[in-house]
């Protein structure tokens, strides 16, 4: 019994990091139809932003989550640096698949940037504790108080970006850039400006990924980016890429899904696990477990 | 449109033209960096050339850096003496990215440029793509840290300044058999070369010495986050002993912390990639959990033998941090080339691989002092090393680590 | 008469690629002793083979198919261990002793055959899913089966980290099973060559036959092919075997070329470029929908990867330069964006070289140019 719920605490303690990530990417792709592999690295940027800043914000008498604030401007920054000075220009030339090359470039250009930089350089970093230790006892098994927070926080972002993207002006903006952008732009809305917009916040949320999984995994590394990336990208994908409550979903039934083969079935083979779930699942549902399947317009 | 055109144009000419450069530069034997014109390699005024060949960008980059800096220190030590044979030495630093391919294009590459001498590479994935080349093309090969078994076994070009496998996993087993532990657990990772060579040694030798393996778990890959689930099922196994070799990225942030957490109290036993973990340890964790950590290195950078505190702090004072064993095993690579181009009074190749072949020679190094056995691994010691919760070289609480015992030889089943 | 200007162009080719393979052989002999030939100019032409048979083979699903194909390189895996194996059994039941043994020659080419064969199989199970995938969630899809080729063979005890990468096993696939030396490179030089050539053919063979022009009515619409009769399912499936048999070839390539094989070099998170998103990089920058195109962008992807960390006018650099030279992947990546941002589809587009129709393209092209700048002229002066 304790093994069960430890390999569900462990479980939740992943997916609930995957779903945060997740969100990110399903709120780009949502837009714009591209598979940002550069949002990996935005949590990379965002880490090594809070490594630099916590001793900085603990100076100033806050406490040391405060740093995501600066952490979520930079990310903001840098999101949309990318979208200007990359994505744009190639969107407007280029066809889908050469904006997902410029993604694959971007992100290769942000890894290696990063340990180009003699400040952050090749050696990982390892963060300072940043919320204090503790947690609730099952069956003698420990779920922390971080995995219950970043759950939470997962919920709120959720919900958060739910309304916002259905109320706001803003937010009916982006899902109708989505739809059909020269429709949106004979409506009068500024297409560039709402991508911007888009990747601000998908970039800000990727800051807040990067303070949950901080405190959870405290190991920042300038490659952190790819495998976690590409498995927040699979959560995505398996919720129904571009679909909110999706991506949560998504991340969570990875991250159980992973913890148990690892517990159950075998430890060596968990990815091949992870992935083979995934196929089976898109195999019955094409278009993600929440996806919609669209019939073909003749 | 045109200027486009042109610039592909140009940029296509420069490649091409760029490929020739690098393959003319391969007839002559003088080095492109100072631009010298060629001339007989024997001349007394030519510098001698090692070259190193390890990870300087990508994952494994931290391990690059040791290597450079440890095998720049000897060279500019040995050229502030004077040099060897009246020559200076020059380096040449090649980057494998932690890839094979890469690491095959970089020994050719330093090869056409007249190097004969080599350093490296640093993982046994990448250094097992070069030592037949080596060995076809007569280039001497000694790395400092590739500890699979087969990478000396096959060819006469190649040698380490580290231990093998075999011996590093044995000498852990032959410590649980020593302190009473009949029942083992091992937690390590099936994809990589490293811990997948050193849970082989390691079960290998628990045979010999009657130790019980009870539990193996494994990872799917070398990034993984969470050993909460393998450490959990070692508890209901019911093992005091756990040998985990990971590296120390792994070791400080994650495993230890995680396996404390899911209810493992006994023993965490490594190798030589738990260097430099109290550098990697969370500020503000529990540090007790770094108590009952055992690992085996190849050398005590706490020593306080002579030559090992002089390597320290001249490291120190020239990069400002404490050298790796990484970096002090690359130092001892160019130490023994010295030792065999002073005893061989050439820095040919052949003549220096038939001195470090040759029986008997004593290499007296940073990591111990040695003589190669006939497969041209060294035949040292390996410290056990212990972590625990202490104060630090500033006051602060840390993890320091305390040397348990020198193994030299090891134990009779 | 179409016909007479088919015939013409095939013989073109075969003329020209005769011509150009003995030129080869004749300086292969002349020069294959040189330290420079044999160091350099070797080695990268069998890198450039494996990655021109990968680029072209990728090409068939994404530029002619249309789908997004992320797991390439588990192909490649497949092929690799493979024809390592395949090699190493042969040795160790003594059917060859060593490769002046004329049954070797045999041996190689049946093991790239092996190679492709396997591959193509697995190539089945991957297009089968692919029927009901699109876009997107195919491209996540053929990422996992990558994903679980690589996880699978590191747990195959018989070819994992214990079995080639390591052991006993590599050093004598370099001695004795596949893997070419320095000298064999040389020797063997003209197999790579060869069965580059030979895939070649056979992929533009494939795109010009029916099965091609299927193919490509189903890139372009879907359902107007499957409206005319075109059997869309048995289609997209036999273009995932045939791309798969490619990369498996292309893998025993890679076999030879190493002479060590580790599951690492084919991770999707590998740092190299010998990673799926790489091989979908070469293809798209080639232009997709042009096999010439990802020849000449495998070739120059290799070249300039190869140059900024090899090359020695890096040397000749001034400092400040020199030290972003230090990060290979990190001028690789800006140059990747450079490339992007001024050829947004790719070096070729859809353009695919001829040399028949060469002397005519190039015409058409300088006229449109002159038509080109006539009509900036033109807007010039309403201007």
């Amino acid at each position: 019994m304790s093994t069960f719920i430890q390999t569900l605490f462990v479980g939740l303690r992943l997916g609930s990091i995957y779903a945060l990530v997740a969100l990110g990417y399903t709120m780009v792709y949502g837009i714009i139809r591209l598979i940002n592999f550069a949002h990996g690295d935005f949590i990379m940027v965002g880490g090594y932003t809070m490594i630099f800043t916590v001793p900085a914000v603990l100076a100033l008498g806050l406490p040391a989550w405060a740093a995501v604030i600066a952490a979520i401007a930079v990310c903001a920054l840098v999101g949309m640096g990318t979208e200007l000075i990359a994505y744009r220009p190639v969107r407007k030339k280029g066809t889908k698949m050469t904006a997902l090359i410029t993604a694959i470039a971007m992100s290769l250009l942000l890894e290696n940037l990063a340990q180009a930089i003699p400040a952050i350089g090749p050696n990982p970093k390892v963060a300072s504790q940043i919320f204090t230790a503790g947690g609730i006892s099952f069956a003698g098994v420990t779920l922390e108080y971080t995995t219950l927070l970043t759950i939470v926080i997962s919920a709120i972002v959720m919900v958060v970006l739910f309304q916002f993207t259905q109320r706001t002006k803003l937010g009916r903006a982006m899902r109708c850039v989505s739809e059909d952008k020269e429709a949106a732009t004979l409506m009068g809305i500024n297409v560039n400006h709402t991508i911007l917009a888009t990747f601000a916040i998908g970039s800000g949320l990727a800051a807040v990924a990067a303070l949950m999984y901080m405190a959870q995994y405290p190991k920042i590394y300038t490659t952190m980016g790819s495998l976690l990336g590409l498995k927040a990208f699979v959560s995505a994908v398996l919720g129904g890429i571009g679909i909110i409550p999706g991506a949560v979903l998504g991340g969570i039934v990875i991250g159980l899904v992973e913890s148990f083969t690892t517990s159950y079935v075998s430890s060596s083979m968990a990815d091949a696990f992870v992935f083979l779930i995934l196929i089976v699942v898109l195999v019955l549902k094409p278009a993600g477990i929440l996806g919609k399947n669209v019939g073909e317009k003749v | 449109m045109k200027r486009k055109r042109l610039l592909s144009i140009l940029l296509a000419l420069s490649l091409a033209a760029s490929l020739t450069a690098c393959g003319g530069s391969g007839e002559s034997s003088a080095p492109a960096v100072d631009g010298e014109s060629a001339a007989p390699a024997e001349s007394s005024g030519e510098p001698i050339l090692i070259g190193t060949i390890s990870p300087n960008t990508g994952n494994l980059a931290a391990y690059g850096t040791a290597v450079t800096t440890g095998a720049a220190l000897a060279v500019e030590e040995i050229n502030a003496a004077g040099g060897l044979l009246g020559r200076q030495l020059e380096i040449i630093n090649a980057d494998d990215q932690y890839d094979p391919t890469e690491c095959l294009n970089a020994f050719n590459s330093l090869v056409s440029q007249g190097v004969g001498l080599i350093v490296g590479s640093v993982t046994s994935g990448c250094t097992s793509a070069i030592t037949g080349a080596a060995n076809e093309e007569e280039v001497c090969l000694i790395t400092p840290t590739s500890t699979a078994d087969s990478i000396t076994t096959e060819d006469d070009f190649v040698f380490r300044s580290c231990y093998a496998d075999s011996f590093q996993g044995a000498i852990a087993a032959a410590y649980a058999k020593q302190a009473g532990y009949d029942k083992v657990g091992m937690v390590y990772c099936a994809a990589d070369t490293y811990s997948k060579g050193l849970y082989d040694s390691f079960s290998a030798a628990c045979e010999t010495y009657g130790v019980e393996v009870a539990a193996v778990e494994s990872t799917a890959s070398m990034d993984v986050q969470d050993y909460t689930n393998q450490f959990a099922a070692m508890v209901n196994a019911g093992v005091q002993f756990v040998y985990a070799p990971f590296y120390y990225d792994v070791i400080g942030p994650y495993l230890v912390t995680q396996a404390r957490a899911a209810g493992y109290t006994g023993v965490i036993m490594g190798a030589d990639g738990y260097d430099t973990t109290p550098d990697y340890v969370v500020d503000g964790a529990d540090l007790t959990a770094f108590n009952n950590v055992y690992w085996t290195n190849h050398y005590d950078p706490a020593d306080t033998s002579e030559k090992s505190v002089a390597f320290v702090s001249a490291y120190e004072a020239k990069y400002g941090n404490t050298p790796s064993a990484f970096a002090a095993l690359a130092y001892d690579c160019v130490m023994m080339y010295k030792a065999a181009i002073e005893a061989a009074g050439s820095a040919d190749p052949v003549e220096v691989r038939d001195t470090l072949a040759a029986d008997g020679v004593v290499y007296d190094c940073i990591t111990g002092t040695y003589s190669l056995d006939e497969t041209g691994t060294p035949v040292k010691g390996a410290s056990i090393i212990a972590f625990e919760a202490g104060t630090g070289a500033d006051g602060k609480p840390a993890v320091v680590s305390k040397l348990l015992d020198v193994v030299t030889e090891l134990p009779q089943a | 008469m179409k016909q007479n200007k088919t015939m013409q162009g095939y013989l073109l080719n075969t003329v020209v690629i005769v011509v150009l393979f003995a030129a080869f052989q004749m300086l292969t002999a002349a020069y294959g002793g040189s330290g420079s030939f044999k160091l350099v100019i070797a080695p990268c032409l069998w890198q450039c083979c494996y990655l021109i048979i990968l680029a072209a083979s990728l090409n068939l699903v994404l530029g002619f198919l249309g789908q997004l194909s992320l797991g390439h390189c588990g192909f490649m895996a497949i092929g690799a261990y493979t024809a390592a194996l395949l090699s190493l059994a042969c040795e160790r039941s003594e059917v060859f002793k060593n490769a002046n043994d004329p049954v070797y020659l045999v041996i190689i080419f049946a093991c790239i055959l092996a190679a492709g064969v396997l591959s193509a199989l697995v190539g089945l199970l991957v297009g089968i899913p692919a029927l009901r995938l699109k876009g997107d969630y195919l491209a996540i899809i053929t990422l996992g089966f990558g994903m679980i080729i690589v996880n699978i063979i590191n747990n195959l005890p018989f070819c994992g980290q214990d079995g080639l990468a390591l052991g006993s096993a590599s050093a004598s696939l370099y001695k004795n099973g596949l893997g070419f030396g320095s000298k064999s490179k040389v020797t063997f030089l003209w197999v790579a060559l060869l069965t580059t050539i030979v895939c070649m053919t056979m992929m533009f063979m494939f795109i010009r036959s029916k099965y091609g022009r299927c193919i490509r009515a189903i890139r372009d619409d879907e359902i107007a092919a499957s409206a005319s009769g075109i059997n869309t399912s048995f289609y997209k499936v036999m273009t995932f075997a045939y791309s798969a048999f490619f990369a498996g070839v292309a893998g025993a390539l890679y076999a030879c070329a190493n002479a060590t094989l580790s599951t690492s070099s084919f991770a999707f998170t590998n740092g190299g470029i010998l990673n799926s998103t790489f091989i979908v990089v070469m293809v798209v920058l080639g232009g997709m929908g042009s096999l010439t195109g990802s020849v000449v962008a495998a070739v120059v992807m290799f070249l300039v990867n190869y140059q900024i960390k090899n090359g020695a006018w890096v040397a000749l650099l001034p400092a400040s330069v020199q030290g972003v030279f230090q990060y290979p992947m990190l001028v690789y990546a800006i140059l990747l964006i450079i490339i992007i941002v001024f050829r947004p589809k790719g070096i070729f587009g859809a353009y695919e070289f001829s040399l028949r129709n060469l002397p005519a393209d190039l015409k058409a092209s300088r006229a449109r140019k002159a038509a080109e700048k006539a009509e900036r002229k033109e807007a010039g002066a309403h201007v």
